[in-house]
């Protein structure tokens, strides 16, 4: 009895994850990626592994995801990841009023959290904002992005998936009924096309998902939000250090080797593959980061970029839901054989790939429970102990 | 999957002579192989030479004829040149070998160069006019 | 209003069984931007075929290091200020010593083999994280935390490195960096795989790695300062042993 196929579209976090979760129960899993790993949206997160605490008041679902995800990844993981904890600090009026409701949202999500004097969280954190009113310590880490995906691509290979990098799908090849059963793509460093078959396509593609699923007459309500990140020179500070208040441009500073990274805005865009940087938005990012950690007026920029976040349709920017969402085609558009895996943060890659996973499983009738609660992560360097 | 272009073999050896892109210290490493092959050079043709001595009176004064001629004091210079560079970026290599000064080996190699050529000027001096 | 240049940017291009060459790609930058933003571009708008690695863009994954006019250089913190003006050409080729998969794309696999099996740690605690901090300038809290390791696995150090031009099977400098900052006290098990001719012995101090690492490993120090320790752990188990 074979093993039921899978050809994944994208390596970015979703695409490793479900990679990592299909391969344990019991696919064939064919990883197809135009570029190499993290190449888009997931490698340029600036590696918050969030506690959840900014979502805990108007988005509690995503709230929960993050808390539940963070003490997984935690455990499974932890060889990617700085576990220092964070801060959501307030430093004026405004932010001291947001307080309660912080604290109400948080206990709601179990989110746990303790409310530090200005002393004490200066003692904690000597370079932020001496002027700090009041402090939470939420236990908020960083991650190193594509270190992150390897682990759990080291892992997929482990099980026998494979990954065939700068392999740009083409087009979804339809079988005569209207279902999608493989995709064509081209290998990009011998210019030849190539085709794979599949029982189904899983396209985790990101903020180009609707792109993908274009090729099978099929629409996914991706908006594409770009946001800024600028990086300073400086280890500042040791914790994530959040604004204490509803979720906006330029409040988290975040510690990363002996860097910061300051993030970030949310604007629209036309075209996906090139987002240039606008200067305006940089000073933005100095403006309100140093408001947090006045330090970073006298560092030095070591880098700046954008990233493009795959925000689901309704809702307009910051207030559109940051959960994530399986569509499967058969229901939307009748389009068999290819399921969506897209919205989502990276914190909570495990739970997007269980939640594809599961449906997979039900489409083509397998039945399999996902283990990856549970499963350490392998080094991530094994990536490259096996063959592609 | 790769080419063979670009992997690391004994027959690219070339490339320890390629100062294309190269920083302050690798000039040093290179210039330490570049005397350390006109030194051997050099050992070759000194017994080369001296090998004339062996031919009785008439070797002995087309010897002295030669080494006296300008261009071979000079060369000698260029031996002299060649020891002591190579002599005291060597001393520079044994100390940081020991960990001494390696976070100041830019810096050392400098001063012991500035030194070489010092030295080198001295007996430039003392060949050429003596 | 941002600066606008006009730059020619040289590539080198390479597809499976073919000899490596350069194409050049005329385009608009702003100087302020990076090298890997010029090569984003030209993959963006002009050539499609262009392949290379990138991930992060804020030189924490060590994807992009490429040989810029000739120098190993992250090129997601390189300005393109710093590389060319008005009117220039920038060249760029993949790193030295590890094959080439397609253009500027490299396969690591061999580094990461090997920076598995010095057991080379990913995240430590923050005072053993650099190696120009003696103990006692850290603050005493700060032993509680962990942060990722310096090096961030590039390659640059490898590629920029003579000795590993020539010798295949040399652990080369990120590698030995990673050996060293785990120390043979802790990791007695080491001793024989960088006391040896492909260990720290290969190493001819033409100090290229520390020139060109971007993430402040010093690869040159760790390894003159795993020799005193092999020396302090050889000549000391000779008294032991006595």
């Amino acid at each position: 009895m074979s093993k039921p196929s899978v050809v994944i579209v994208g390596a970015g976090f979703t695409g490793v994850a479900t990679a990592h979760d299909l391969a344990l129960r019991g696919f064939d899993v064919t990883v197809i990626e135009r570029g190499d790993l993290c190449n888009g949206t997931s490698g340029r997160t600036h590696g918050l592994l969030h506690c959840g605490g900014r979502y805990a008041v108007k988005d509690q679902e995503s709230a929960i995801e993050c808390i539940d995800e963070n003490m997984i990844l935690r455990k499974i993981v932890p060889q990617v990841i700085e576990p220092n904890g964070g801060l959501f600090i307030a430093i004026d009026e405004g932010d001291l009023q947001y307080g309660e409701t912080f604290i109400a949202g948080c206990e709601a999500c179990h989110i746990p959290l303790e409310e530090l004097t200005p002393k004490e969280a200066l003692r904690l954190e000597p370079n932020i904002n001496p002027n700090v009113l009041t402090a939470f310590l939420v236990p908020d880490g960083t991650f190193d992005p594509l270190r992150l995906a390897l682990s759990f691509a080291a892992s997929a290979k482990a099980n026998g998936a494979k990954f065939r990098t700068y392999t740009e799908a083409k087009s979804l090849i339809m079988d005569g009924k209207g279902a999608v059963s493989g995709v064509k793509a081209l290998e990009r460093t011998t210019n030849q096309m190539v085709e794979l078959r599949a029982d189904i396509v899983v396209n985790a593609t990101g903020a180009w998902a609707g792109e993908i699923a274009e090729m099978a007459g099929a629409t996914v309500p991706i908006k594409p939000t770009p946001g800024v990140m600028v990086v300073y020179d400086q280890r500042f500070v040791q914790r994530a250090i959040n604004r204490l208040n509803k979720p906006g441009d330029g409040d988290i500073v975040l510690p990363q080797r002996r860097m910061v990274v300051v993030g970030t805005t949310s604007f629209e865009i036309d075209d996906l593959d090139y987002v240039p940087v606008i200067e305006e938005q940089v000073e933005l990012m100095l403006e309100r980061g140093s408001e947090l950690v006045p330090g970073l007026r006298n560092a030095k920029v070591r880098g700046k970029y954008t990233a493009t976040r795959p925000l689901i349709g309704a809702g307009e920017g910051r207030s559109a839901a940051r959960t994530f969402k399986c569509y499967d085609h058969k229901e939307t558009d009748n389009v068999d054989g290819l399921v969506t895996i897209t919205g989502g943060k990276a914190t909570t890659l495990r739970a997007m790939a269980e939640k594809t996973a599961d449906v997979v499983c039900e489409k083509l009738g397998v039945r399999a429970a996902c283990v990856t609660k549970d499963t350490s992560l392998l080094s991530y360097r094994q990536y490259y102990n096996m063959p592609n | 999957m790769d080419t063979q272009h670009n992997r690391p073999s004994p027959s690219r050896f070339w490339n320890w002579f390629n100062p294309v892109g190269r920083q302050t210290s690798g000039w040093a490493f290179m210039l330490q192989r570049v005397t350390a092959l006109g030194l051997t050079f050099y050992l070759f043709l000194h017994l080369i030479i001296l090998g004339q001595l062996a031919y009785g009176p008439q070797g002995y004064d087309s010897f002295i004829k030669l080494v006296s001629s300008p261009i071979f004091i000079a060369s000698e210079l260029l031996v002299v040149a060649a020891a002591f560079l190579h002599g005291l970026n060597g001393i520079r290599i044994i100390l940081t070998t020991f960990g001494i000064s390696v976070t100041r080996q830019k810096q050392l190699f400098y001063a012991l160069m500035v030194l070489a050529l010092i030295i080198i000027t001295v007996f430039g001096i003392r060949m050429f006019t003596v | 209003m941002s600066e606008k240049w006009n730059i020619t940017l040289k590539v080198s291009r390479q597809k499976q069984g073919e000899a490596p060459h350069f194409d050049e790609y005329k385009i608009e930058v702003n100087p302020d931007e990076y090298v890997l933003d010029a090569v984003e571009r030209v993959w963006a708008f002009i050539d499609r075929t262009v392949c290379f690695r990138h991930a992060c863009h804020h030189s924490t994954c060590g994807a992009c290091g490429m040989r810029v006019n000739d120098v190993e250089k992250l090129t997601c913190i390189t300005y393109i200020r710093d590389v060319t003006h008005d009117g220039g050409t920038i060249k760029v080729e993949p790193l030295r010593n590890f094959p080439v998969v397609s253009d500027l794309a490299v396969d690591m696999g061999s580094l990461y083999r090997r920076l598995e099996s010095v057991g080379a740690r990913s995240v430590l605690p923050v005072p053993e994280a650099e190696i120009e901090r003696s103990p006692s300038s850290w603050s005493a809290d700060d032993g509680q935390y962990i942060r990722l390791a310096d090096c961030i696995e590039c390659g640059l150090c490898i590629s920029a490195c003579p000795a590993a031009t020539t010798s295949k099977d040399y652990l080369g400098p990120a590698v030995l960096a990673g050996a060293q900052a785990n120390g043979l006290k802790r990791n007695p098990e080491l001793m024989n795989l960088v006391d040896s001719e492909d260990g720290v012995w290969r190493c001819h101090s033409a100090f290229e790695c520390t020139a060109v690492c971007p993430s402040f490993v010093d690869p040159a120090r760790r390894i003159m300062d795993l020799r005193t320790q092999i020396f302090k752990e050889r000549v000391g188990s000779l008294f032991r042993k006595a």
